[in-house]
């Protein structure tokens, strides 16, 4: 299965929505910068909603991905309920050094995802964050590996820090998507659709407009 | 009894745990605060300081807790008054012996050392300005100093001006005033924008828009955003972009994520400037209808300040076609700025903004409410799914969103065909003629959308109205003219039941028109079809700030009604050969003799006061003259619910512009006072200004129409000649009123 990532065009064949889920400070933001643009800072905490666009290529086909990250403190819902929205894939994420993040994952993001997620078919992925530091660890891998079985998600652990695994955590959940088939088709339509729209487009914008 | 494994809430342990965890969250973001202004923020006596603030604030407020971005709010704060300290220590430096109290000999100068910051990083341009004076160290009096520099001695004279004020600057003093700005800032001060409000998730008791109050802000600045940029707003509605997406981190940390901390504190102190009291306007505000962030002249700047930066990447806006990229380009705001640009853009729609809410006031929430629900079946599809306008609009409840969307399809519909079951049985023959035409014409289908958001726009005011409308002439317009008052809002009453009941109709009433001016709309842009796009946008871009406002006044004015929507419409699509105005002021024309004579008498009076509204909006948008229209407050509430009146009536008359011009006009001899003249005079001239642009118009469509296809022409030329005459005679009129 080879992969590889590039930005070229603006051409895909498939897009999909993926979240970034899990407490505060768990890194959710720098494993996205990390994904996008190799590179590795120190971020201020989200407020609200950011999202990314990622094109890459995964199984021979084109992808585009759209990850969205939310504030961790979002659990107190001011977006919630849009942010899940026709998502295909959801990572959450926690701190391999902070125990609490790795129980709130079961307690509260497993169940906020139950609730909110529009998508029964949606791939989920479990992603322990911050391996560079194993002398802090407190949550083993095996632990890791077992919540993520009986949460029926993929499991993967990196850091955004040394980049560890980073991409493979967004290919592996781009492959996985890919095999269902009705993802795989939410996928397709979006594209065609966008196709149509830019047609659409061409016509001028509608000018002077209501008011 | 007091068990660390206490379930007890109330225990200490209990308080503890939470509040170890409250330390935790705060100094987790605290410590990622500005990681890009390290030096500063990130030294140990700013954390400490920010960090007692912040949980000090936080365990005196356990109803609302840390929210993550309130350190973004204090941060600037601290930062502010840190640079007048260090530069108080500056100037103290220079001018030592000024300090010294000479009334008790004791020294002033014992610093509280408790601090060590590093400021000199930010400071550099006092600094160099200092240098130049360090000479000048030894001066004899206060008088001689640079009078900044006296008020810094002044301001910190123990016994100075300010008497038992003693000392405003003080480092001593720092860390509580901080506190206090912060608490200030968070809690409102008993005015309106309370920045809370942006961090709370549940709607504020008595809140009747039900709505956590950032999602209501933002509901409320793209509200101002639809009056001022409707085809913006439109495009952003279109693509399914929700509001609160971006707005929510521009509101919590008041834009601190989208610009830089010195360009933020300009922002700030225009913002802070601005008045926070909740402006009375008089019963609106109990019924709570209004957006509550539009009721100070602070929010109303706030919502101002958003929609200026909305406009100010306009045109990137306009080039997205999606969602995503168009919500990328709103939260990754461009750095080189012009700022002082956004900030006068906002501080004249703010008085807007405060217009808005007043307009808005009697506007039912719900409108504000489903403008943002109602995005929400499209945006379900947001980055992935066909973000067509087309979709299950149905599906919302009944507001004004839906209504207006409803109307737009609805005649959309039928031009397009693409929902054919429910007009299946009629036209088809030509739905499909013009879905043919459509397909290469899309300027105009959004053309007639925008007279039906118009229109819709109106339809809802004046459904609001219909509440307050009994209730405000009652007590406004007394002191005018009772007698006729009465007769009014009997009127009012039956053209309102008739306007609930006929609502549909009104739609229905708009498809007519939709259908008459097809075929010859069709047969035209056949021709045609290749000239559209450019212009139009180029149009509407040079269109947008000025006749925008214009527009919306002329919307809310309806005094100039379709006939001038449909100028507007003309002139924006100019290429086209447009008979759409042929066949929108033909039916018209019989129309008006008959429902002159009809509405006149009910009219009469009425018509002066869209008219005065319609000075007072124009003067007021342009904040020429602000107060004037304040002063006019009373009136203008009453110009606005008469406006909706007649708006009701001229739908329900299914008669348009003709009828009011042409009533106006004849009231004009029987009311005359001064003020009632310049409004006249004033609006004969905006008249002309219209009628001129309907005739070049048609000028152009003549000169294009011969060109084109000389037969086609003829079948047109007949409305033409009518709709022309029509127009002379309205010259006629306006020269009349503006010679007044």
């Amino acid at each position: 299965m080879g992969s590889s990532s590039g930005q070229s065009g603006g051409s895909y064949d498939l897009s999909f929505k993926i979240l970034l889920i899990g407490d505060s400070g768990v890194g959710k933001s720098c494993l996205l910068l990390s994904f996008i643009s190799s590179s590795v800072e120190d971020l201020a905490p989200t407020i609200g909603v950011d999202f990314k666009i990622k094109l890459l290529t995964v199984g021979g086909k084109r992808l585009k991905l759209t990850i969205w990250d939310t504030a961790g403190q979002e659990r107190f819902r001011t977006l919630t309920n849009s942010y899940y929205r026709g998502a295909q894939g959801i990572i959450l994420v926690y701190d391999v050094t902070r125990r609490e993040t790795f129980t709130n994952l079961c307690d509260v993001w497993a169940k906020e995802v139950e609730l909110y997620s529009t998508n029964k078919d949606c791939v989920k992925m479990l992603v322990g964050n911050k391996v560079d530091r194993e002398s802090e660890r407190v949550v083993s891998r095996e632990e890791g590996m077992a919540l993520a079985k009986e949460l029926g998600c993929l499991f993967v652990e990196c850091s955004a820090k040394t980049r560890e695994n980073v991409e493979q955590c967004f290919e592996e959940l781009a492959l996985k998507i890919m095999e269902v088939p009705s993802l795989l088709e939410e996928g397709s339509n979006l594209k065609r659709n966008i196709l149509k729209q830019k047609t659409e487009n061409q016509a001028p914008p509608r000018g002077g407009c209501c008011s | 009894m007091d068990n660390p494994l206490s379930q007890d809430p109330d225990s200490t342990w209990s308080r503890f745990f939470r509040n170890a965890e409250l330390e935790k969250m705060v100094d987790q973001d605290l410590s990622r605060l500005y990681p890009e202004h390290g030096s500063y923020f990130q030294t140990p006596g700013c954390q400490g300081m920010l960090r007692r603030i912040l949980l000090l604030w936080c365990l005196r407020h356990p109803e609302y807790g840390y929210r993550q971005g309130m350190h973004e709010l204090l941060a600037p704060l601290l930062y502010v008054l840190h640079v007048d300290i260090e530069r108080l220590y500056e100037v103290r430096k220079l001018y030592d012996d000024q300090f010294t109290d000479k009334f008790d000999g004791l020294s002033f100068q014992e610093n509280d050392n408790t601090y060590s910051f590093d400021f000199k990083k930010f400071l550099d341009s006092i600094e160099d300005d200092l240098g130049s004076q360090g000479n000048s160290k030894k001066v004899r009096s206060l008088n001689e100093l640079e009078p900044e520099i006296q008020n810094i001695i002044l301001l910190t004279d123990a016994y100075g001006a300010e008497g038992e004020l003693g000392i405003v600057l003080s480092e001593k003093f720092m860390e509580h005033d901080a506190y206090c700005m912060l608490d200030a800032l968070m809690s409102g001060a008993h005015g309106s924008v309370a920045m809370v409000d942006f961090f709370t998730p549940s709607p504020p008791a008595g809140s009747c828009s039900g709505l956590p109050p950032v999602i209501e802000a933002s509901a409320a600045f793209y509200h101002l955003l639809f009056v001022v940029d409707s085809s913006l707003h439109c495009h952003l509605i279109e693509l399914g972009v929700e509001p609160q997406y971006f707005a929510l981190r521009w509101l919590r940390v008041l834009f601190g994520r989208e610009f830089s901390l010195q360009d933020l504190l300009i922002i700030w102190d225009e913002i802070f400037v601005a008045d926070n009291t909740k402006l009375v306007n008089s019963a609106e505000d109990d019924l709570g209808s209004s957006f509550k962030i539009l009721s100070s002249p602070r929010g109303a700047l706030i919502s101002a300040m958003a929609v200026s930066m909305i406009l100010y990447i306009r045109s990137s806006l306009l080039a997205t076609e999606n969602a995503t990229s168009c919500l990328q380009r709103l939260l990754n705001f461009p750095e080189n700025i012009n700022l002082r640009k956004i900030i006068e853009k906002a501080k004249s729609l703010q008085v807007l903004a405060l217009d808005v809410n007043v307009s808005s006031s009697s506007f039912p929430f719900n409108g504000a409410y489903n403008h943002s629900k109602s995005v929400v079946p499209r945006s379900l599809n947001l980055p992935l799914d066909p973000v067509s306008p087309k979709t299950p609009l149905s599906v919302v409840p009944d507001s004004y969103w839906e209504e207006k969307w409803r109307v737009v399809h609805k005649a959309e519909e039928q031009k397009q065909g693409s929902l054919e079951k429910q007009n299946s049985s009629r036209r088809k023959g030509w739905s499909e003629k013009v879905r043919l035409r459509l397909s290469r014409t899309e300027s105009d289908p959004s053309s007639s959308r925008v007279e039906n958001g118009k229109g819709d726009h109106r339809l809802s005011m004046r459904r609001s109205l219909l509440e307050d409308l009994s209730r405000q002439l009652g007590l406004d317009e007394q002191g005018e003219k009772v007698g006729s008052h009465e007769v009014s809002s009997q009127k009012d009453q039956n053209s309102v039941e008739a306007q609930v009941e006929g609502h549909d109709g009104v739609s229905e009433e708009f498809t007519c028109t939709a259908e008459e001016r097809c075929p010859s709309g069709n047969v035209v842009s056949d021709e045609n079809s290749s000239t559209f796009s450019d212009p139009t946008s180029a149009a509407s871009g040079t269109n947008d700030q000025e006749n925008d406002s214009e527009k919306s006044s002329v919307a809310s004015n309806l005094f100039i009604d379709e006939n001038d929507d449909h100028s507007y419409n003309n002139v924006e699509d100019s290429p086209l050969p447009v008979s759409i105005p042929p066949d929108g002021v033909c039916p018209n024309s019989p129309d008006k003799n008959d429902s002159t004579g009809k509405a006149e008498a009910g009219l009469k009076d009425r018509k002066l006061l869209p008219g005065k509204f319609q000075w007072f909006w124009k003067f007021g948008r342009s904040s020429v003259n602000y107060e004037t229209s304040e002063k006019g407050g009373g009136t203008h509430e009453v110009a606005e619910s008469a406006d909706g009146e007649i708006n009701k009536r001229n739908e329900i008359d299914s008669s348009t512009a003709d009828v009011s011009l042409s009533s106006s006009s004849s009231s004009k001899g029987e009311v005359v006072d001064q003020n009632v003249m310049g409004t006249l005079k004033n609006l004969g001239q905006s008249m002309l200004e219209h009628i001129q642009v309907l005739e070049s118009t048609f000028q152009q469509d003549r000169g294009q129409g011969s060109l084109e296809n000389f037969s086609k022409n003829v079948l047109v030329g007949k409305g033409q000649v009518t709709a022309l005459t029509a127009l002379k005679e309205l010259r006629k009129i306006s020269n009349l009123l503006s010679e007044m």
